[in-house]
């Protein structure tokens, strides 16, 4: 066997090299956000950096770039992991600040983070007029789950249409296997039962009977 | 190979509903003859994303009578009309449709299952959106970008009731399935150490780049799309060695060394010593980026898992992808060259196996018989995950260059905030898992 190809990051120009950049501490790369003077390159790489080392005082740099349409999603790759409260409250304080795509991102962070505190813009966002921002609002309240998530994804299900219902199918999945995982059993059942009608797409049709059968065979006594 | 056995789509349809037994009716019960598939019964696929790689797997898919290939979906056009010129000079016709929307190809309702085989970024992204669209997926390795990544795979096909095969294909490789029969059967007695070997660094450093090449001015879309080449990661300014294949050793793209054959290897090794379940709980990195490195990893029973970049053919010369079992009775050790290495007492148990270069076709029939089985084929989703993770978290440490402590039932990091941090990578809009 042929040895690959030699790889080519080295051939790099300087202004798009990383590894100085990359050894950085929290405060250094904050200072590359805050600073206008900074590149694209840097502050995108400052961003990536930031998910990992970044703390409660980078949440406020990395916020700033959430409604800029080239960095707003390196600033939710700084904040998105940031187990800090205060990254929560700046994805959740940037959702009425951010449409289309940049929205559709904001949101899905929320969702990765299962921000439970997201739940009642989402259920708006859920009904709204963009049926991009209402599947992604669909499959983060799935991600986040709980009660209030599956009452508004239930909701959603009788009255969205295509792609959307499909979407809000899903988002039920994931939100009934977050119920039965904290002991919600009823109430994750309803919820499948709800994507049983001839109506919902096919696959998660096929899902919800799986996921029905499975649930009530746990149950079953020993014969 | 058995072929024609059940009607496809009545079949599908009862076990994914009802998680019933399956209903077998012999192909002589139908009155087909001989070798011959029943359109009904044929498994009807498409592509996404099919390149060099993408290449060996396609031939190997299409080369089965009960395949019928009719769609192509990928981001350039070159790879588009090469595809389909394949396909169509093999069926005779012209009749390979064509997409660059991978919605548009999954809606449609005929196809049953797909092949991916685009760059390791889209790998999880695009097998989860398959399965929500109610297809089964044959995906190249890597197959996650991430330990979420790994986690969504996994819950995904269990959750929609698909069948999964990693491009992990030396698991039916009859070299490696014979070590692994040696392990299984006792011959070594207790297992103390699997060795997997890693990407040479030569190739692939344990730490791939964070630069950006120059930029260069992007082609029109119906050419190379890039903004959708891109994906789910982070933007940077288009340059043609990355779509050309080059994208390789590249932080936002790969895994460096230790994905990159470690999920080949890592995976034969949890197979083999019945981890398939699980991950080690202690990574412990050597080496750097210039020079053959390792990570030492250990088992919550205390076996061990080396990660070890031995070179090219591997520390006796057996080809590429080795891997070394040690017991306390002996040792076995293969790759790619098919010929098998083993301590003397275990020589008598040897026996001629098929060739190594064959695995890819026993890989690709072990997922198609799953289709119509529903079984889980060898290296199914959670398999893929359990493998994949364990690489991440070797990957994870390396890259932090200090011993990590992993607690496999938290699917965590102990005590250390900065490497469960680096559990994720944010997709970009619209993209999630």
């Amino acid at each position: 066997m042929q040895a690959a190809k030699r790889p080519s990051p080295d051939t790099a120009p300087p202004e798009f090299q990383a590894a100085r950049l990359m050894k950085l501490d929290s405060a250094a790369l904050v200072a590359i956000l805050k600073n206008p003077g900074s590149t694209e390159f840097e502050k995108a790489k400052a961003c990536q950096r930031l998910a990992s080392v970044g703390g409660k005082d980078a949440v406020p740099a990395l916020a700033a770039l959430l409604t800029d349409p080239k960095m707003s999603h390196y600033g939710r790759y700084g904040l998105e992991p940031n187990p800090d409260p205060s990254a929560g409250d700046a994805l959740r304080a940037a959702l009425p600040k951010v449409k289309g795509g940049l929205l559709v991102g904001v949101i899905n962070s929320l969702g990765a983070r299962k921000d439970e505190q997201a739940v009642a813009p989402l259920t708006k966002l859920l009904a709204g007029a963009d049926t991009e921002v209402a599947k992604a609002a669909a499959a983060a309240l799935g991600q986040i789950s709980g009660l209030s998530a599956a009452k508004a994804l239930q909701g959603a299900l009788g009255k969205a249409q295509g792609p959307l219902r499909a979407a809000v199918a899903d988002g039920c999945l994931l939100c009934a296997e977050g119920l039965l995982a904290k002991g919600q059993r009823s109430e994750a059942l309803a919820l499948y039962d709800a994507l049983t009608r001839p109506d919902i797409p096919k696959p998660a049709r096929l899902a919800a009977m799986q996921a029905i059968t499975a649930a009530e065979i746990s149950l079953s006594r020993p014969r | 190979m058995q072929q024609g056995s059940v009607s496809r789509r009545g079949f599908v349809k009862t076990a994914s509903a009802l998680a019933a037994a399956p209903m077998i009716v012999p192909s002589h019960v139908l009155g087909q003859r001989a070798g011959a598939v029943a359109p009904s019964d044929k498994i009807v696929a498409a592509g996404i994303g099919i390149g060099n790689r993408g290449n060996h797997d396609l031939r190997a898919l299409i080369s089965f009578g009960q395949v019928r290939f009719v769609a192509i979906c990928d981001v350039r056009n070159e790879r588009r009309e090469e595809v389909k010129s394949v396909i169509d000079q093999k069926y005779g016709n012209r009749d390979c449709a064509m997409y660059d929307d991978q919605y548009e190809l999954l809606a449609r309702q005929d196809i049953d299952a797909v092949l991916i085989a685009t760059g390791d970024r889209w790998h999880t992204p695009l097998s989860i959106i398959a399965a929500q669209h109610g297809k089964d997926v044959y995906c190249e390795k890597p197959c996650s970008m991430s330990i979420e990544e790994s986690w969504a795979l996994a819950d995904a096909f269990r959750r929609y009731g698909r069948i999964y095969q990693a491009g992990c294909q030396r698991r039916n490789g009859g070299n490696n399935c014979l070590a692994t029969e040696l392990v299984e059967t006792g011959r070594l007695g207790k297992l103390h150490t699997v060795v997997a070997n890693a990407g040479p660094w030569v190739n692939w450093p344990p730490l791939p780049s964070h630069n950006w090449l120059a930029a260069e001015p992007e082609p029109p879309k119906a050419v190379v799309d890039w903004e959708r080449w891109l994906g789910p990661c982070p933007w940077r300014p288009y340059n043609s060695a990355y779509v050309r294949g080059g994208w390789r050793n590249f932080y936002d793209f790969h895994g460096g060394g230790i994905l990159e054959w470690g999920s080949h290897t890592v995976d034969l090794c949890q197979w083999a010593a019945k981890k398939d379940d699980t991950q080690p709980v202690e990574y412990v990195p050597e080496g750097g980026n210039t020079g053959p490195y390792a990570v030492h990893c250990k088992f919550a029973d205390g076996l061990k898992l080396e990660i070890v970049d031995e070179g090219w053919d591997g520390r006796l010369k057996l080809g590429a992808c080795t891997i070394r079992y040690e017991g306390e009775n002996g040792w076995v050790e293969t790759g790619d060259t098919g010929k098998i290495e083993c301590s003397d007492n275990l020589r008598p148990f040897l026996r001629p196996v098929t060739e190594a270069k064959l695995a890819l076709a026993y890989h690709m029939q072990d997922w198609l018989e799953c289709i119509k089985s529903r079984k889980q084929p060898r290296a199914s989703a959670a398999n893929a995950a359990n493998s994949h993770i364990t690489c991440h978290a070797a990957f994870i440490a390396f890259q932090l260059g200090r011993k990590l402590t992993w607690n496999p039932a938290k699917q965590e990091f102990v005590n250390d905030d900065e490497a469960n941090r680096l559990r994720f990578r944010a997709h970009r809009e619209p993209w999630r898992v």
